[in-house]
């Protein structure tokens, strides 16, 4: 009986150590599992023995136009460098984020990985993971705003390909139908809003699953309110708060768009990656949508024949506000980095290199609708242009909160704007969550 | 002296006799450790090391990915039990549990017992009822995500076209319904496991039994209440356990559903710990999250082995 007691407890915590952190990387799906087998088995065959025969991990998560361009300058460094292979793995946008530091925590991350600049790659500099290149590139072929994303303490850790900038797209058919313009006040856009809305169309679309769409929304009211030193304060801890009235004024304001319906039925249900957001948009039920420029790329893959219908505006001033039209959200990506534990940083270095360069950010501008981040690339896409001509104007970018912030404070943020959305917290709670927070991270 | 002699011998050859028998016997647990070795020692590496790794690493801030630990002692059991977020995990959990036990099982036993009724085509009914449990979760979260899309998901256009216009929601972007639309699918992906289970079971009880039950004339109620049932209770509280320790450390459908959104709404336990450990670099609050659930699983599953004893002795 006791024996049988035992053998069954045995059994039974054979059962809970699901539990255990050390096989927490199950669940980063089992494509990529089978993906990691196979990088590792080629690594092992081809390390060591030649030292002719080296074999580069590369992390990316460009789709479509982009991807073929972070490929073609892998092509371009495998045939400058004989001998040399890179092991090229894209990867899913949000699983990418915790795989990679399950891969750095455990000690065998890529050589060479994609980041966003900011908070995140911080917190991984902080750690001792990523190797400084201020020496290794040309930092004056580089815009100074781009680079400043992955710039601490004056050390460079990373090389920008490219920029983003978010303005809100637009179905022009649909303005066109209903006689409307692109939008001078707030006031303008809130006229708009309503007139979808009595006509049966989803103003706004927006997939709040993914969080940092929403977020969007709250850091242009926010800007537009408290102008553009609002955010550099409450961050550096300099002046005003998270808990500003601007902010709270801004949760405000978001939540009267929530109560207008000028978002669809369940923002918060729906998820961005899996293409919610864009089959309103796609379809004519919705008519706007605030997402970066990557969003061209996005309708090239999935609907090229939506591209003549897009259009698109920026967030207009709120009157009494301090924010300015032309002062844009926008950020930088892709960021390339070389991991400090790599076994060929000079070599990894040199595919930054190439990867970060003006014939790699020619493609991505061209291609996929991305401004570069490097001086001197010629635009043949008039998107681009145009996006390029709105981001030479701006007086100002924000880049987001999100990978601005370091991360714990960040999901706070989330979190908070997300239950904005879904009105069950109030401006006043969802702020004071944040500067509680942000007391404890950053004071 | 010869006497002596010979009273010395028989003393020898008992004692003989003896060591003989005690060398055998450390033989025999020497076999039984050889043929349990290979077992222990995983078990040793993966789950007592890991186990105690996870409580060394629960009493320390440190970030996963660096070599800086700072000792805290129980300071993070401490803010686990301020921490609201858990809370709402572990009430999610309980809620994942309950249903699971009141809907799953009884729903895989109703589906058994149909497979063994006489109508046509039962062999692709088995098929159609076992194929959600075949289907990856990931295939499973995305479907349903679509189903309950509250633009033009699926369930949607059915409560419209029944007339139900009014219940028609956005089933997971809102707080009060999420969790719920979390645990149908859940239920929904899971129930046939039992059904397979208790059709294993239902097909090991001798037909006699019910023979001599319709020769006393007892009907189809009776005989399921007074043969089925009861010699269906050992298999019965079998995927008990399996379901109660499932739910406490259910994590897949989760994650790719809702992420523990909206606002933390459908956050489990193990999905906050994940999210503590690989969003927030929070490896050591991680592990205290870890930890806890490890002993709560456990004592759960104590108080079932007690109660399991305790009615072995009844009987």
């Amino acid at each position: 009986m006791k024996f049988k007691f035992l053998l069954l407890l045995l059994l039974s915590l054979f059962v809970i150590v699901g539990c255990n952190p050390t096989n927490t990387d199950v669940s980063s799906g089992g494509e990529d599992d089978t993906e990691t087998e196979t990088e590792t088995e080629t690594e092992t065959e081809t390390g060591g023995d030649d030292p002719e025969e080296v074999n580069l991990q590369l992390w990316h998560i460009e789709d479509g136009p982009s991807g073929e361009a972070v490929q073609a300058a892998v092509d371009r460094f495998e045939e400058a460098n004989p001998g040399v292979s890179v092991e090229v793995s894209k990867q899913e946008n949000d699983p990418y984020k915790s795989k990679l530091v399950v891969a750095m925590g455990g000690g065998n991350p890529p050589d060479v990985f994609h980041s966003w600049g900011g908070g995140w790659l911080e917190q991984f500099v902080q750690a001792g993971q990523v190797k400084e290149i201020t020496n290794d590139i040309d930092q004056d072929i580089y815009v100074e705003a781009a680079l400043s994303a992955s710039t601490y303490d004056g050390k460079v850790y990373g090389a920008p390909v490219s920029m983003a900038v978010v303005p809100v797209f637009y179905n022009k058919e649909i303005f066109e139908e209903y006689n409307l313009e692109e939008p001078e006040t707030y006031e303008d856009l809130l006229a708009i809003v309503e007139t979808l809305d009595s006509n049966g169309i989803i103003p706004f679309s927006l997939a709040n699953q993914s969080k940092w769409t929403g977020s969007f929304y709250l850091m242009y009211l926010a800007e537009r309110i408290g102008g553009p030193d609002l955010f550099s304060e409450a961050f550096n801890r300099t002046g005003r708060g998270f808990d500003d009235e601007a902010y709270i004024e801004a949760g405000h304001k978001l939540q009267e768009l929530v109560k207008m319906n000028a978002f669809p039925e369940g923002v918060n249900g729906m998820n961005y990656d899996t293409g919610q957001s864009r089959q309103l948009v796609y379809s004519g039920k919705a008519a706007m949508e605030l997402m970066g420029n990557w969003y061209v790329n996005n309708v090239r893959e999935e609907m090229p024949d939506f591209e003549e219908k897009l259009g698109f505006f920026l967030m207009p001033a709120i009157e009494g506000g301090q924010g300015e039209k032309n002062h844009v959200v926008g950020g930088v990506a892709p960021v390339f980095s070389v991991a400090e534990t790599s076994d060929h940083k000079d070599l990894a270095t040199e595919l930054v290199k190439e990867l970060a360069s003006v014939a790699t950010a020619t493609d991505m501008a061209n291609n996929a609708g991305d401004v570069s981040a490097l001086i001197g690339v010629e635009y043949k896409d008039p998107y681009v242009q145009e996006i390029a001509a709105v981001l030479e104007n701006s007086e100002f970018m924000q880049t987001y909160y999100d990978q601005t912030l370091p991360p714990e404070l960040a999901t706070v943020h989330l979190d908070t704007t997300q239950a904005l959305f879904g009105l069950s917290m109030t401006p006043e709670e969802a702020m004071a969550e944040v500067e509680a927070k942000a007391k404890e991270l950053l004071d | 002296m010869q006497k002596s002699l010979g009273e010395t011998s028989t003393q020898k050859s008992l004692s003989l006799n003896t060591s003989t028998k005690a060398m055998r016997k450390r033989r025999e647990i020497l076999t039984i450790i050889g043929f349990m070795a290979p077992a222990l020692i995983i078990y040793g590496v993966y789950v007592v090391y890991s186990i105690g790794m996870t409580f060394y690493y629960s009493l320390f801030e440190w970030s996963g990915i660096d070599n800086n630990f700072s000792f805290l002692g129980l300071d993070n059991y401490v803010r686990l039990l301020q921490d609201g977020v858990f809370w709402v995990s572990l009430g999610n959990n309980s809620l994942l549990l309950g249903a699971s036990l009141l809907t799953q099982l009884p729903l895989g036993l109703i589906m058994a017992l149909l497979l063994f009724s006489p109508v046509k085509g039962m062999r692709l009914f088995r098929s159609v009822y076992f194929m959600p449990f075949l289907m990856s979760t990931v295939a499973i979260g995305i479907l349903f995500v679509f189903i309950y899309d509250g633009n033009f998901g699926l369930l949607n256009d059915l409560l419209g076209m029944v007339g139900l216009e009014s219940l028609q929601q956005s089933w997971i972007g809102k707080e009060s319904t999420a969790i719920w639309a979390v645990i149908a699918t859940v239920c929904w992906q899971f129930a046939p496991f039992y059904m397979i289970l208790f059709r294993a079971a239902i097909v090991g009880i001798p037909e006699e039994l019910y023979e001599a039950a319709n020769i006393d004339g007892a009907k189809p109620l009776q005989r399921f209440k007074n043969i089925t049932l009861p010699l269906l209770m050992p298999i019965i509280i079998t995927s008990a356990i399996l379901s109660i320790i499932g739910s406490l450390k259910y994590f897949d459908l989760i994650y790719v559903m809702t992420m523990g959104g909206p606002n933390n709404s459908t956050e489990l336990m193990a999905t906050y710990m994940y999210k503590q450990t690989f969003t927030n670099f929070n490896m050591g609050y991680g592990s205290t999250v870890s930890f806890s659930m490890f002993i709560i699983a456990f004592i759960v599953t104590l108080f079932i082995l007690i109660g399991e004893r305790k009615r072995r002795g009844v009987e």
